[in-house]
């Protein structure tokens, strides 16, 4: 249903807040911030991906013209900290150190120079020389799970494991007439926000203020307060304009940093990285390993299903706890299945940190099962669509482990409405080609969530004012990363108090001024979570502006109208105040002002699903894939702005088709990393990107704001299987590494034909 | 190198002569940037693979990232911040924002950078056209097709 309800701007396209200013290009990233004696930093990385610093000479940088100082170990806090912790009372494993003396992989931070230009900087950390006593790395994960000569940490190379599930899968297994078993391989991928890590970071006084496009400003401030052991009120984070981030930013890696170097030299400092620098130095999507079985009865009625996942952590903790629980979660929220059991081993590795990625696990969760899905329909000789759909689950179901409820997840109409849109029954029958190009299709289910409900702590505090101009101010700790948080948040609070968009300004977090928010933008929580508690201040805040109008306009409060900005008695509409002036009367006869606080809570945490449907054309000579047709069709309960779900969902299928087809981090045996740059991280560009056709299924979600559910992250999430079973079917192969290159596609091709 | 020998540069940039003291080695990215100011110029990989830098010179886009500011010598350079005139938005600044070509905007000038190039060009391009000129401008937000429809917006009106 596409209805638009009666709303005047929920559902509505407006453009977002900040896109005159991002069209002139005035907008002051922090790379575009300069501040009076401010200086530059750059990193230094180790360049082997396990070993001990045996020493490091300075002397040639620090001689440098310019070099105002060069931190390493040696000096620098010894103080262990997990990025990956969002907020107190969280019990994390603590490995990391500001600068080690030990590098763990490729890309581990050996030092920092700061400079009065940035050029210097980097020309310093160049002539830094670092003298390693080389130790033997671990880069596979399935090695790091039987090799115990070499330690990565010494607490040893497991750094995770949880089996969990229900009924009998053992037996299941025994006795099922058909058993598919998979094992499938999913890539380390780099965010590639188009703007690479940056941080600004301001002593003043003993106060640390810090600039960052990040995501959650509460975050920020506990690890920079950990880290370097000073009181949470002596650093202030403020949310800078994100050149995107897409999970890549979500982990605060180079501010504690940066907050350090600033606190050291008493000046302002800004702490940059380069390309190369983000795809080694940062964060990256995690390689896994699944092993599937599914058992199912010759109807096609899935009987059990066993998932034993290896996921690469890469050199430290940081969240390879939170990313197997996230996967596990949904892989229990899609089919319906009476013996499922899924056990989850998070290894270190000397490679690339896992955090998190657009998806939180869940596109390398349907990466693998999705794709065992079509070698089980392929088995039984069912139609992929047939098979899932008697599989699916239905709304309202309950999560089997016990999970929050999944709510009105429409999965079964996405499918039916993909597939009549893709017109999958007619191209799924199609003859096979057999020239040099070969047409296919393929499609995938996905699952995600709308927040931590039911996991962690899910609360926001939000502030709401508005003034005697009439205008509405909304304060809290929310991020726009670019998707329009702002916007949504001003059409839903346009929305309740019938207000136009020019008049309500939302503030974004600033630990100083925000009232405390339990999570950031992470985990698809924004819309459905924050979204949910600006609907219910709004209301708040109308209710209170109802009560003292009735009494000025001697009315009772449900006579109350508010109007496009005006306020009145519906039995006398020609008497009507703006809010303006009858904020201003409140001031004068009550003493009160037109503001409310309030904490919102999180009352559920639903299933939001999509299917994808995939048709692409394999050249059999060089193993390219053009990208023909993508079907998208997403559960999102109801869009706030049709036009930025519609963003969100392009923008995830780009990322998940790189996943797909060409995204990969390529490490050699001794972990040197060869994609250093977009030249050889492939990211796919404007010829080679299809456009997406979008279905939106707008059933309304109990609790959501309006009835939206999440988008964002469930949009990167069914296109990678997808579009590997689109590649298998076009070519008859079973390529079961992500992602299906040319020389993957070029090498199964070689071995169908023996 | 920092202090190395300075020379003239005399470049037009928006319209503007400009004549101002540079290193030889000194890219026309960071020129732009830090000596004039012009922050729309964005780097994304100092390599010339994400096209965030890209500026008109001499009605060509090109990777200011991997040209030498020298090599502007006497051209005339066009930078988002150019695009404004008389305080008016350009069409393809104002197609952009209409057609939600923009989100997190990082990319946002060297798109229009390379839009602009085209269409000073080749005023009625063809959709493998556009996509053809910006396949050096990477963007991670948009899948490129609110970019594309963008352009296709200008030409039609």
């Amino acid at each position: 249903m596409m209805t638009e309800g009666n709303y005047k701007y929920i559902g509505k396209s407006v453009p977002r807040h900040d896109a005159i200013e991002k069209a002139t290009g005035k907008i002051k990233y922090v790379g575009d911030m300069k501040v009076n004696g401010m200086l530059y930093a750059r990193l230094v990385l180790s360049h082997v991906a396990h070993g001990k610093i045996k020493s490091i000479d300075i002397s040639k940088a620090k001689d440098l013209p310019g070099v105002v100082d060069i931190f390493t170990y040696d000096n620098s806090p010894k103080i262990l900290y997990n990025a990956h912790k969002w907020m107190s009372g969280m019990d994390e494993v603590l490995d990391q150190y500001l600068f080690t003396d030990k590098v763990r992989f490729y890309g581990d931070r050996v030092a920092a120079v700061v400079a009065t230009n940035d050029k210097i900087a980097k020309m310093a950390a160049d002539l830094i020389e670092v003298e390693y006593e080389v130790l033997p790395a671990i880069i596979d994960p399935e090695t790091s799970l039987i090799e115990d000569s070499i330690k990565i940490h010494e607490r040893g190379n497991i750094a995770f494991s949880k089996t969990m599930g229900y009924g009998d899968v053992d037996k299941v297994f025994d006795k099922a007439s058909y058993i598919f078993e998979d094992k499938i391989i999913t890539p380390k991928q780099h965010h590639a926000a188009m703007e690479t890590h940056v941080a600004l970071a301001i002593p003043s006084g003993d106060m640390i203020t810090i600039y960052t496009p990040c995501q959650v400003v509460f975050q920020v401030q506990l690890i920079v307060s950990e880290a370097l052991n000073i009181p949470l009120s002596k650093v202030r984070v403020i949310k800078a304009p994100m050149g995107g981030s897409f999970g890549g930013k979500g982990q605060p890696i180079i501010e504690p940093v940066c907050a350090f170097l600033a606190k050291e030299t008493g000046r302002p400092v800004r702490l940059t990285l380069d390309r190369t620098q983000s795809i080694i130095g940062t964060r990256t999507r995690h390689k896994t390993i699944g092993t599937v079985k599914t058992a199912v009865d010759k109807k096609g009625k899935i009987l059990g299903r066993d998932l034993d996942i290896v996921i690469d952590s890469g050199a430290y903790h940081t969240n390879a706890s939170a990313i197997a629980m996230a996967m596990g979660k949904k892989f229990f929220r899609m089919y319906k299945m009476d013996n499922v059991r899924y056990s989850a081993t998070s290894v270190y590795t000397n490679t690339p940190v896992g955090g998190a990625c657009r998806g939180y696990g869940s596109p390398q969760l349907h990466a693998i099962t999705e794709l065992n899905l079509d070698n089980v329909a392929r088995g039984i000789n069912m139609d992929p669509v047939e098979f899932r759909l008697k599989n699916l689950v239905h709304p309202f179901d309950k999560d089997p482990m016990g999970g929050p409820d999944l709510g009105n997840g429409q999965i079964i109409e996405c499918v039916k409405r993909g597939a009549e849109a893709f017109g999958w029954k007619e191209k799924w029958k199609r003859p096979k080609d057999s020239g040099r190009y070969r047409k296919g299709v393929g499609m995938a289910c996905g699952t995600h969530g709308n927040g931590y409900y039911g996991a962690y702590p899910d609360f926001i505090t939000m502030d709401i004012k508005m003034n005697s101009n009439g205008e509405v101010i909304l304060n809290s700790a929310i991020h726009d990363m670019g998707c329009g948080t702002v916007t949504i948040m001003q059409q839903i609070v346009a929305e309740v108090l019938d207000l136009e968009l020019s008049k309500i300004t939302v503030l974004e977090g600033d630990t100083l001024s925000s009232p405390y928010d339990s999570a950031g933008t992470q985990a698809s929580r924004v819309t459905y979570v924050c979204g949910g508690a600006a609907k219910k201040i709004s209301e708040i805040l109308k209710d209170k502006f109802a009560k003292y109008s009735s009494k000025i306009l001697n009315c009772y409060e449900e006579d109350i109208v508010m109007e496009g900005g005006y306020i009145y008695n519906k039995n006398k509409p020609d008497k009507k105040v703006g809010y303006g002036d009858m904020v201003s009367n409140i001031y004068h006869q009550y003493s009160m002002d037109m503001s409310a606080s309030y904490t919102y809570s999180s009352p559920a945490n639903p299933g939001v699903y999509a299917a994808n449907f995939v048709e692409v054309e394999v050249d059999t000579y060089t193993g390219l894939v053009n990208v023909l047709d993508i079907v998208a069709v997403h559960d999102i309960g109801r869009a706030i702005n049709r036009d930025f779900v519609y963003g969100q969902v392009q923008g995830g299928i780009h990322l998940g088709l790189g996943m797909a087809i060409s995204e990969n981090i390529e490490l050699d045996e001794n972990g040197r990393i060869s994609t250093l740059n977009f030249s050889n991280y492939h990211v796919i560009n404007a010829p080679s990107m299809p456009d997406v056709r979008i279905i939106l299924i707008e059933e309304e979600d109990e609790f959501g704001p309006f009835g939206a559910k999440s988008v964002g992250e469930i949009s990167a999430v069914a296109i990678a299987p997808a579009t590997l079973n689109a590649i298998n079917n076009a070519i008859g192969t079973n390529i079961s590494q992500y992602p299906a290159t040319p020389e993957r596609i070029v090498e199964a091709l070689v071995k169908t034909k023996k | 190198m920092e202090g190395g020998n300075q020379v003239e540069l005399n470049m037009i940039v928006n319209g503007k002569k400009h004549n101002i003291d540079i290193n030889p080695s000194d890219r026309l990215l960071d020129v732009l940037r830090d000596q004039l100011g012009l922050t729309s110029v964005k780097e994304g990989c100092g390599e010339g693979e994400c096209g965030a830098c890209t500026v008109i010179m001499n009605g060509d886009a090109v990777n200011s990232c991997t040209v030498l500011a020298i090599q502007a010598r006497n051209k005339e350079i066009i930078t988002t911040e150019g695009l404004e005139k008389n305080g008016e938005l350009d069409e393809l600044q104002k197609s952009f924002i209409r057609n939600g070509a923009i989100q997190c905007g990082f990319c946002t000038p060297g798109m229009l950078m390379s839009c602009k190039a085209l269409l000073m060009k080749n005023p009625y391009p063809k959709e493998e056209e556009i996509r053809r000129a910006i396949e050096g401008n990477l963007c991670r937000c948009t899948g490129y097709t609110n970019i594309v429809k963008a352009v296709k917006d200008v030409v039609i009106r």
